[in-house]
């Protein structure tokens, strides 16, 4: 098989994972407590050819979204959150996914949820052996950031003890073969200490110019270094990694690659199901294609103007155990924005059934909850209801509209082969 | 067309309410260079059809100094001709960043619409509560639906609404160069505002040589001899007119240039707050921009004060006429005071001979300058995309320069012979 080769995404050519004969089916979950983050996957299994994509939000993890899954990526966000929404339901077929074969991903949040835990909700998800090193009864000070330095755990405290690009070393073992030292950020996730069968994958070695102390440093220099960054647990037949740094930020190539060897070490040999086009699509092109593209694109753009608007002001809010800034809106719409382009010269759409309506409804109803952002801002009126809003319409409009760019550029691949 | 454009030519038709839209092509770009040679050219193929076209310079938006103009190219209502006004501060730029070079409106709507131009989509939009408001409450209005207050707006008032020949399309609140009485062609059109916002990019062929010219370009002129003028007083001076800044003086609040133009050539006068004043004011409406030299001389001919004058060009803005033709036909019915003028802005009537003799609208004031020089400096500004303004007082920026920067930035043999003969066309000389 051909190596997947991680490079930035070009305008004439896609990453040699083409020549795979397979590609397995990747679900990323986009549900409740999700961050952004879950759209860097996006970006770095686009650059991979990797079009056999299922956005999964908890109500689908919750039935049979994972049955046809091969890998899951769990993103950042609020760990507590996704327990919750999750519940049992989700934490059994979790369980059963990776036991029969699945390869669990998680970075950030994404890491705490599967790792051992006495709370409820999380105490659902105790898959691997492992605990964190950011966790005190004392909360220490924050020097800066205060808003993005700590989370009530219980009596306890989960603190963040920096922020930023962070120094990390694999640690010599398959899968990790490559790039010994690198860079990766860290927004909130853990440094674990391994215990079991757990095995260590790379640590946390050092600070960088970027980091961005939370608390003291040498505490943090105690609480980081040396804790574990990227670990690796078998349960059953499948596998879990789990990343305290964002290895899938799309801004950290090296991180990108080791993850995608990860990904492709521990993958089942044979996937989980035949990769077939779904039966029920169907391919629109021409000038019912274009002009669905126009109308997505024109609340897109809609969209993202109010975004810009709402940059400037100084307001943000807390949704959750999540800080949200004005600029996190347009951290859902750029990556949304980019692929119009490469849709519209394809001029090609592959559609599941309704979809296009839906589509076209939840990119309008995007701008609308944006413009009553913006308008309730103005105003000086509450806008915490808004802004929750809004990033549930970002999050249904970023699901829709990859899972469509994902379906065409699927079918078209599968097209242009042989 | 692949470098500093969006190549896209869109079409309007506010009738039948078809959007079409076209590629910019190289060849036209050749032949015609761009600005007004495209503009009147586009004019030319849809004359039967009473278009207002809006276009961009070939360098309006880029790294070049003073590149913050784009242009209206419609028949003149006051003078009977096929005419050309500047649209600066940013509206300009917004436009060459909408995704479109270059718009053709035709026809008239049935009812009162806008236009939503947004990366390189066209909307034409109704919105009942927009026709009847002021310049400025439309601006306001418009912003506040669409969520941004960087959207960028041509817009008519009462003026325009009643076609009168005195309307002029203004830029967001302020005054434009419009003298041909464009704002009451849109008002015939129905067409109340046309708003704007883009956020593309322009890829340039040669980059790094292109900054390197423009970097040239624009040291030479902080060194040249326009460096130092600061308000629309000492640019006032600078091109031959009476001196207005003791006049001013007292009100004046900061200076503002337009869109990447080292000079500033506006100046924003406080006439409900302390001029002085270094912190945010909580005035809703503390004063004026000043983007027009004539209508102040003017003005203060009549022997106004400075204060006065500027309320009167405040009000002018808000219905969305032309300050020149109103301080002209305020002198020749021998009004003098504010009131006075402010009380018959409703009933004054033209045609005032503010629009000049060419096919350019004279807000560039001719001041001490020969006119076929004047004509020929405009008509290199239109087409290139310069501030008119900006471009008498800055010689740096030589033919030779602009044609040099143009062909580095766009990988078109653009030759001196192809401008000559696109100003011969324009000017009809």
């Amino acid at each position: 098989m051909a190596p997947w080769v991680v490079r930035p995404m070009d305008k004439s050519e896609r990453c040699t994972i083409h020549e795979e004969k397979r590609h397995p089916r990747i679900g990323i979950y986009t549900g409740k407590g999700t961050s952004h983050s879950w759209l860097w996957f996006v970006e770095i299994f686009d650059r991979l050819g990797l079009f056999d994509i299922a956005f999964l939000t908890e109500t689908e993890l919750r039935r049979d979204g994972l049955d046809r899954c091969d890998v899951l990526a769990m993103s950042g966000g609020d760990t507590f959150a996704i327990a919750e929404s999750l519940g049992p339901g989700g934490a059994d077929n979790l369980r059963r996914f990776i036991t029969n074969g699945g390869l669990y991903i998680g970075s950030c949040a994404g890491a705490y949820l599967p790792l051992r835990s006495s709370k409820e909700h999380l105490n659902l998800f105790n898959f691997v052996p492992a605990k964190i090193a950011n966790i005190t009864q004392r909360l220490p000070e924050s020097v800066r950031i205060r808003e993005k330095f700590c989370t009530a755990y219980g009596c306890s405290f989960v603190f963040h003890p920096v922020r930023e690009a962070v120094q990390v070393a694999t640690n010599g073992f398959p899968p990790f073969r490559q790039a010994p030292h690198l860079t990766a950020p860290l927004y909130g996730g853990p440094p674990m200490i391994a215990e079991g069968d757990t095995q260590v994958l790379a640590s946390y070695v050092g600070f960088t110019d970027q980091t961005v102390f939370l608390v003291d440093e040498q505490l943090a220099a105690d609480t980081v270094l040396g804790k574990a960054a990227v670990i690796r647990q078998q349960m059953g037949k499948g596998h879990l990694h789990l990343y305290g740094p964002h290895f899938e930020h799309p801004h950290f190539a090296k991180a990108n690659q080791l993850l995608i060897d990860g990904m492709r070490y521990d993958l089942a040999r044979d996937l989980l199901r035949p990769h077939d086009d779904t039966p029920t699509e169907e391919t629109i092109s021409g000038e019912v294609c274009r002009e669905l593209l126009r109308d997505i694109k024109r609340e897109i753009s809609n969209s993202r103007i109010v975004a810009v608007g709402l940059e400037p002001l100084s307001i943000r809010w807390v949704i959750g155990n999540k800080v949200y800034e004005p600029s996190k809106i347009r951290e859902f719409i750029e990556p949304l924005w980019k692929r119009i382009r490469p849709l519209e010269k394809l001029n090609q759409l592959t559609l599941l059934p309704g979809q296009a309506s839906r589509w076209r409804e939840a990119a309008s109803s995007t701008t609308r909850v944006l413009r009553r952002l913006k308008r309730d801002t103005d105003k000086g009126i509450d806008t915490l209801p808004a802004a929750r809003d809004t990033f549930e319409a970002l999050n249904r409009i970023c699901s829709l509209f990859l899972d469509i760019y994902f379906r065409t550029m699927r079918h078209a691949l599968l097209q242009s082969q042989p | 067309m692949e470098y500093l454009a969006s190549n896209k030519i869109g079409i309007v038709d506010l009738t039948t309410r078809e959007i079409l839209e076209e590629e910019l092509e190289d060849d036209l770009v050749l032949e015609k260079i761009g600005g007004v040679g495209i503009t009147r050219s586009l004019y030319d193929r849809f004359a039967d059809e009473d278009p207002v076209i809006l276009g961009t310079g070939l360098l309006t938006g880029s790294l070049v100094p003073g590149s913050a103009l784009s242009v209206i190219t419609a028949k003149s209502p006051v003078t009977g001709r096929v005419s050309h006004a500047p649209l600066t501060l940013d509206a300009g730029m917004e436009l060459k960043y909408s995704g479109f070079d270059y718009l053709v409106i035709k026809g008239a709507a049935v009812k009162p619409v806008y236009l939503w131009v947004h990366d390189g989509i066209l909307d034409i939009n109704e919105d009942n509560d927009l026709w009847g408001k002021d310049v400025w409450a439309a601006t306001d209005h418009i912003r506040s639906l669409m969520g941004d207050d960087l959207i960028q707006v041509l817009g008519i008032g009462e003026a325009g609404e009643r076609a009168s020949d005195l309307a002029q399309i203004c830029i967001n609140y302020w005054q434009s160069g419009d003298r041909m009485g464009f704002g009451g062609l849109l008002g015939k059109k129905q067409l109340k505002l046309i708003a704007i916002r883009g956020m593309g990019l322009l890829e340039i062929a040669e980059p790094e040589e292109f900054v390197e010219h423009c970097a040239g370009l624009l040291s030479a002129v902080k060194s040249g001899g326009a460096a130092k003028i600061r308000g629309i007083a000492a640019m006032a001076a600078a091109l031959g007119a009476p001196d207005l800044d003791d006049w001013l003086k007292p009100l004046t609040h900061k200076h503002m240039a337009c869109f990447n133009t080292p000079l500033p050539t506006n100046t924003f006068v406080f006439l409900d707050e302390d001029p002085a004043l270094l912190k945010e004011t909580t005035v809703a409406e503390p004063g004026f921009l000043l983007t027009d030299i004539s209508p102040l001389l003017k003005l203060k001919r009549l022997g106004l004060p400075a204060a006065d004058a500027c309320r009167i060009l405040r009000e002018c803005a808000k219905r969305g006429m032309d300050g020149a033709a109103v301080a002209e036909l305020s002198e020749k019915a021998g009004l003098k005071d504010m009131g006075a003028i402010q009380g018959a802005l409703s009933t004054l009537k033209g045609p005032a001979p503010t629009a000049g003799e060419t096919a350019f609208s004279p807000w560039a004031a001719i001041g001490n300058q020969d006119p076929a020089t004047w004509l020929r400096r405009q008509a290199v500004a239109y087409i290139f995309g310069l501030d008119p303004v900006f471009a008498l007082i800055a010689p740096e920026l030589t033919e030779e320069k602009l044609l040099d920067i143009a062909s580095i930035g766009t990988e078109l043999e653009l030759t001196s012979e192809t401008l000559d003969e696109v100003v011969a066309h324009i000017t009809g000389s």
